[in-house]
């Protein structure tokens, strides 16, 4: 795996619903699920600070030890965030082989800065942040860098340096990112008709009964 | 020219009530930072497209600006003077329903200073309270 997989250790919660779990959540710890391997789920509350870490260095497997006994790798399939999506609210973990072949999302990291784009006018849209890939639970890269300076006009998935055993969902011709020109009307965006404000939208209903009428006329 | 619907249904609305929470539109999802509002309004195509010459005036090309809500609701207002009655008075503007948690515009291709003074400068345009926000943790 790219990066280490971090140890952490949860505590199984005996009582569950939104009350018990608001409680968890003030007290630090996150409201966790762990499913899979034909195993029955057990629910879980896990350290926010040391779950945080982990995902902020791009951890998508962590080992997991429930009440200090035994460890199992698990992937982190989801993620529940609060109504504004500031804060994480619960996590789903579901237990992996490390032979597994796993659906995961990979980050890509775009590094310097593409010659073309510092034309006037044109934009570097970066139109995908990440991609989904398949591997297998071994084989998951921690990110994908790519430096983008001497990149043509379109960067595709086909591009990108992936490494073995690591194979994309989507076709290789979709964009990562592309250079484009930003429209002259839409940069000046000033110019107003005059009459706008009277434009009214075509109503569909109200032609819908004048053919009607004309049928019976 | 101010954005609304090309075609619709019917020509006026219910005024409807925006209780809840954004439950969609309600986090980044095209560029890197957003602006999100805090509160609950109805915002006016052309406070939208104030919002948007705004931000575009202040990157100069630079940055893409991407709107991600529409006016799509007919609001109604009665002339100035007139006697209660007479039926629903004809459409004025054309809004859009925000509620807390929407995300109203995202800026990308530029660094996160630039783009907060961006969204800082459309978020003086809109009438709600707003927040810069950035892209969600994802796995």
């Amino acid at each position: 795996m790219g990066t280490e997989t971090p140890n952490i250790t949860v505590e199984t919660r005996e009582k569950t619903g939104s009350r018990y779990s608001d409680r968890l959540r003030r007290a630090g710890r996150l409201p966790a699920v762990i499913y899979g391997k034909g195993q029955d789920p057990i629910h879980v509350s896990v350290d926010e600070h040391e779950m945080l870490e982990a995902l902020h260095q791009g951890a998508h497997v962590v080992d997991i030890s429930v009440d200090g006994k035994g460890s199992d790798k698990c992937l982190v399939k989801d993620l529940q965030f609060g109504w504004l999506g500031d804060n994480l609210i619960h996590l789903d973990m579901t237990r992996v082989d490390l032979n597994e072949i796993v659906t995961i999302n990979l980050p890509v990291t775009l590094a310097g800065t593409a010659k073309l784009a510092s034309a006037a006018g044109a934009v570097l849209e970066v139109i995908r942040r990440e991609i989904e890939v398949t591997c297998k639970v071994s084989d998951i890269p921690g990110e994908i860098k790519y430096d983008i300076t001497d990149m043509d006009e379109v960067l595709t998935i086909g591009d990108l340096p992936l490494p073995d055993g690591v194979t994309p969902v989507l076709e290789l011709d979709k964009h990562i990112c592309h250079v484009t020109l930003v429209h002259q009307e839409e940069a000046e965006g000033e110019e107003t008709d005059v009459n706008a404000d009277d434009a009214q939208p075509e109503v569909i209903t109200k032609a819908k009964e004048e053919e009607d009428a004309s049928e019976e006329g | 020219m101010p954005r609304m619907p090309k075609r619709v249904k019917f020509r006026k609305q219910m005024r409807g009530n925006m209780k809840t929470r954004a439950n969609r539109g309600n986090y980044v999802a095209f560029g890197d930072y957003g602006l999100q509002a805090l509160e609950p309004h109805w915002v006016s195509a052309r406070q939208i497209e104030a919002g948007r010459i705004a931000a575009q005036h202040f990157l100069r090309r630079e940055g893409k600006v991407v709107i991600r809500i529409f006016p799509d609701k007919p609001i109604s207002k009665k002339p100035l003077e007139t006697r209660m009655g007479k039926g629903k008075a004809d459409v004025d503007y054309w809004a859009a329903r925000v509620k807390p948690g929407t995300i109203l515009y995202e800026i990308s291709g530029v660094p996160e200073e630039i783009a907060k003074r961006a969204l800082s400068r459309i978020a003086r345009k809109m009438p709600v309270r707003c927040r810069f926000v950035g892209k969600r943790l994802s796995v």
